[in-house]
């Protein structure tokens, strides 16, 4: 049962009880959907999908780090999400009001999107409705409360900031990206943190231009009344008004040849070799870009060759790992390995080459690259358990397109991708001249 | 799953409970005899497996600190007499399914999780890693070089945070079988040896020491016959490990360890006789949520030192062991143990100038206790507690979101022993039968705050010392006007005693921190 034979099982058994008229048998996204699109813009699905009595209420805001594209505001997108707690008018106290429903709520921000989450009793869904279209449309905080919070995100910075991997992470950027906002943590830069407090009039304006409905998608996914919900949601984000200003992020100039750093790390750490592609978008439809994907997996992913040799047999390494996961922009292709010695790390970057070079020219092997796809595929089904998971699963797919039709089209995509379409990802992508590679070691005292 | 959601018969509800199995309401049973726990949701897609054994670092051999956790780590990470550790990944990935392991003081899991298309091949997979090691000598190397890079360097140059509350616990559990972290130090585990994991295995993986835990929609007759392969292993006997006996510290005893950084984690406590089961616990989860509830921004102590002050990311307080809090925002689970402390978790704070990192570090540490002196002195009042009830009593629900969580606080219910209807489905009566009353004398009883360790990771640690010791006020500064209340307070807190004798400051540098014992 291994392979796509059992994917397709999973799909049907699960779909097989959904309401047809929503979805087709053979569609990969299992749960019963409902689009409900307003005149200003929004667009929220309604799914049912977790246990009994639960919902999960997810606004998917398509801002995050990317859009931080004044000089000295880096971090803004992350601050405004804390901010976005402190309460309205109708509800000065958030806390309280989210507390008292015994809600579980949160937010995170990345690289391009912030996303806020609310679970609770389904109960209590017009109330969530209520609190999350008031705080969406009339955040109220006086410039005292931001200053305050300015020091949290100082301490959030800090948690991580000496951390091995944040640490090369902070240099990588800084040495890859020349205009893209990519070259920025999300967090921020630290000097643009400690300038937060002075920052007031600016999340004001950040606050105008980018939380508007055209630029927000919800996800409702649990127990609970279509109707009622849909209902809900015209009545309390109708009056919404438009006007989201895309901000202008910089493209980024060609790469016209490799990059390297060194980066000495302030404490004790293996040494760390961090090797990066300039890749392409996220897309759904691009098979080129959905074989890159593939391509990360079937040549440094954890059941690779290489992985299986210097991991498992040789033990040169701790951990090799591939990041090929799209963002919205073009971004970076990551594989990344801790070395056991630092007397090896010159052969292991010729190992990692030699894998490149390899991929470049060979073609995977056919079962690998089916067994790799049913594991893309499986892998998104199996998470989606609670309301909640179903909701973050499609984060994405929202994120990158706007909406969750790009479910369906991306493993319809991946489907199709060849052993010649991993090969010409490796070829298009895999150069010298859109590489920067990172060594990082431990500081001499 | 006798209850509830049988009556659903619409197609909707057979969607819902196909997905999601159901509610924390779904019945378990527990065969103590026979060492198996089931939870059956027939209707859900996934099947949990949580193979619990009686074992954690508690049974690590004096010097051999780290042992059990080693062991674990091989057999999730290893191959077996059937399979080589490759072969195995192999077999899993198109699956994207795993295993995995958890050893804490008093218990060691393996979890595993698939879709029940796959059940056949992963649990030939799953429990020949249990019941078939190969104990290779190439996979322990492997798992031994992981283990060392992390107490060497990973531990110390890692979160800070958590190394703190690691600290605090080894600190207050100084000289029980509970002093060590499970991966042990680094000396211990550079004298691990193959032969002693597969002498621990021979000793402890006994088929009377082990309970096997199915959740989901297995078929009929799997889970006795998962049992009946787990009876495979030899019988025997485990010599008990007495439960811990900390002694409560004199006054304030205070850990500092040593590291370059600019922001500084506090974590705080002493040991309390309070455990699931018993009489005041549900009174002390109300205390504790309203004090310092996990990740949740109501609480009182974010209140004071974030939501007010803006002074980090985050504090809170616990009544139950919580590692790896800053992972996730449900408790963990399979944790369970006979001894637990009161917790208080600063997370890291930070200068604003260069120098005045103590002094803010100090702020919050005052800032905490007096939150706790406050408590105990003038109780908590009966609105708060009501409060705290409401909030509870919907919040906790999500605890159990998952069949993989809800399988397992069925295994912590029967580690702590707990009767019918066991934790999740016991808080809502448990909440309904608070009294304020009750909960203020159940604070009475377990909390105050004179004697207690404090644990800091800090640069200049005898900058800190000397601070202490001299009883500094340390005030703080806004980069902004604060209400008067605030500046008030902010006063009372700058003198706010910690009562601290030189003898009872230990400072450690970073490179020192669990070399040995």
């Amino acid at each position: 049962m291994r392979t796509l034979a059992g994917l397709l099982l999973l799909g049907l058994s699960v779909a097989a009880c959904a309401d047809p008229a929503t979805r087709s048998a053979d569609s990969v996204f299992p749960f019963e959907t409902r689009l409900v699109s307003l005149d200003n813009g929004l667009h929220a699905y309604l799914i049912r999908a977790g246990a009994p009595g639960e919902v999960a209420f997810v606004s998917n805001v398509r801002t995050g780090s990317r859009d931080e594209v004044e000089e000295g505001r880096t971090g803004y997108a992350h601050f405004f999400e804390h901010m976005m707690f402190r309460g309205t008018e109708k509800y000065p106290d958030y806390d309280e009001a989210t507390s008292s429903i015994g809600a579980a709520r949160n937010a995170f921000t990345s690289n391009d999107a912030t996303v806020y989450y609310l679970v609770a009793s389904s109960e209590y869904l017009e109330r969530i409705i209520d609190l999350e279209a008031d705080r969406f449309q009339n955040l109220l905080y006086s410039e005292s409360d931001f200053r305050t919070e300015a020091g949290a995100i100082l301490g959030e910075y800090q948690q991580g900031a000496l951390m091995p991997g944040t640490y090369l992470d902070r240099e990588l950027r800084l040495t890859a990206w020349d205009r893209h906002t990519y070259r920025h943590q999300t967090i921020g830069f630290e000097a643009d943190i400690r300038g937060m407090p002075e920052g007031y009039e600016y999340s004001l304006s950040f606050f105008d231009r980018l939380y508007r409905p055209e630029n927000v998608v919800l996800v409702v996914a649990g127990d609970f009344d279509f109707a009622l919900a849909e209902r809900l949601i015209r009545e309390h984000y109708g009056g919404w008004e438009p006007g989201y200003v895309p901000p202008a992020v910089e493209t980024e100039p060609e790469q016209t040849a490799p990059r390297d750093i060194l980066v000495e790390f302030p404490g004790g750490t293996l040494p760390i070799i961090s090797v990066n592609y300039k890749g392409p978008a996220w897309s759904a439809t691009d098979r080129l870009a959905v074989a890159t994907q593939v391509l990360g997996a079937v040549a440094f992913g954890s059941n690779s060759d290489l992985f299986r040799r210097l991991v498992l047999q040789e033990r040169r390494v701790q951990s090799l790992g591939a990041g090929f996961g799209l963002p919205r922009d073009p971004g970076l292709l990551t594989i990344q390995t801790m070395v056991n010695d630092p007397g090896d790390l010159e052969s292991i970057q010729a190992e990692i080459e030699a894998t490149v070079e390899r991929f470049q020219e060979e073609l995977v092997d056919a079962q690998f690259l089916a067994d790799t796809k049913s594991n893309m595929k499986y892998g998104f089904l199996m998470r989606l358990e609670t309301a909640q998971d179903v909701a973050f699963a499609l984060i994405s797919f929202i994120i990158n397109t706007g909406g969750i039709q790009a479910v369906e089209e991306y493993y319809a995509t991946l489907d199709q991708v060849t052993a010649e379409d991993v090969r010409e990802a490796a070829r298009t992508y895999l150069t010298e001249n859109r590489r920067t590679t990172a060594v990082m070691i431990q500081a001499e005292d | 799953m006798r209850r509830a959601y049988f009556g659903i018969g619409t197609l909707l509800g057979l969607l819902i409970l196909l997905v999601s199995g159901s509610s924390p309401g779904a019945r378990t049973d527990y065969d103590p005899e026979r060492g198996i726990i089931t939870l059956p949701e027939p209707a859900s897609p996934f099947i949990a497996f949580n193979i619990w054994l009686k074992v954690g670092s508690q049974n690590d051999p004096e010097g051999k600190e780290g042992l059990a956790a080693m062991t674990a780590a091989l057999l999730a990470g290893g191959s077996t007499t059937e399979d080589s550790y490759e072969q195995i990944r192999s077999k899993l990935y198109p699956m994207a399914a795993s295993y995995g392991y958890r050893v804490d003081k008093e218990m060691t899991v393996f979890t595993g999780r698939v879709h029940r298309d796959n059940l056949e091949a992963y649990y030939t997979l799953f429990s020949n890693a249990l019941l078939k090691p190969a104990f290779s000598q190439e996979d322990f190397e492997r798992v031994k070089s992981q283990t060392l890079n992390f107490v060497e360097r990973g531990r110390r140059y890692g979160r800070d945070e958590e190394l703190s509350k690691e600290l605090l616990f080894s600190m207050i559990y100084q000289g029980t079988p509970y002093e060590h972290p499970a991966e042990g130090y680094v000396e211990s585990v550079r004298s691990l040896t193959l032969d002693d994991v597969k002498a621990f295995y021979e000793s402890v993986y006994l088929r009377n020491n082990l309970v096997v835990g199915i959740g989901g929609g297995y078929p009929r007759g799997f889970a006795d016959r998962v049992r009946r392969d787990f009876d495979a292993l030899p019988a025997g006997e485990v010599a008990p490990v007495p439960a811990p006996e900390p002694r409560m510290p004199e006054g304030v005893k205070v850990l500092i360890v040593e590291k370059a950084t600019d922001a500084t984690p506090v974590s705080m406590g002493f040991p309390m006789a309070l455990l699931r089961g018993d009489e005041d616990f549900w009174s002390m989860m109300a205390f504790n949520s309203w004090m310092g509830e996990h990740r949740n921004s109501f609480a009182n102590l974010f209140q004071v030192i974030r939501e007010t002050r803006g002074m980090n990311y985050g504090n809170y307080s616990y009544i139950e062991a919580f590692p790896l809090g800053y992972t996730t925002q449900q408790p963990p689970v399979n944790v369970g143990r006979r001894s637990q402390i009161f917790e208080i978790w600063i997370r890291p704070i930070s200068n604003t100038t260069p120098t005045n990192l103590h002094e803010r570090v100090l702020f919050a540490t005052r800032a905490a206790l007096r939150e706790v002196a406050k408590v105990v002195d003038h109780g908590l009042p009966a609105e708060e507690v009501e409060r705290t009830r409401n909030f509870l009593w919907n919040f906790t629900v999500n605890w159990g979101n998952t069949i993989s969580r809800r399988l397992a606080y069925a295994v912590d219910d029967a580690f702590y022993g707990l009767p019918e209807p066991g934790y999740l489905a016991g808080i809502r009566p448990g909440l309904q039968a608070l009294t304020p009353e009750g909960v203020n004398e159940a604070i009475q009883k377990h909390i105050q705050a004179e004697n207690l360790w404090i644990v800091f990771i800090t640069r200049d640690a005898r900058n800190l010392r000397r601070m202490l010791l001299e009883g500094v006020p340390t005030g703080i500064t806004y980069p902004g006007p604060r209400p008067e209340a605030v500046l008030a307070e902010d006063r009372e807190i700058a003198t706010f005693p910690i009562r601290v004798r030189a003898d009872d400051i230990v400072i450690m540098d970073i490179n020192e921190v669990y070399e040995g014992r």
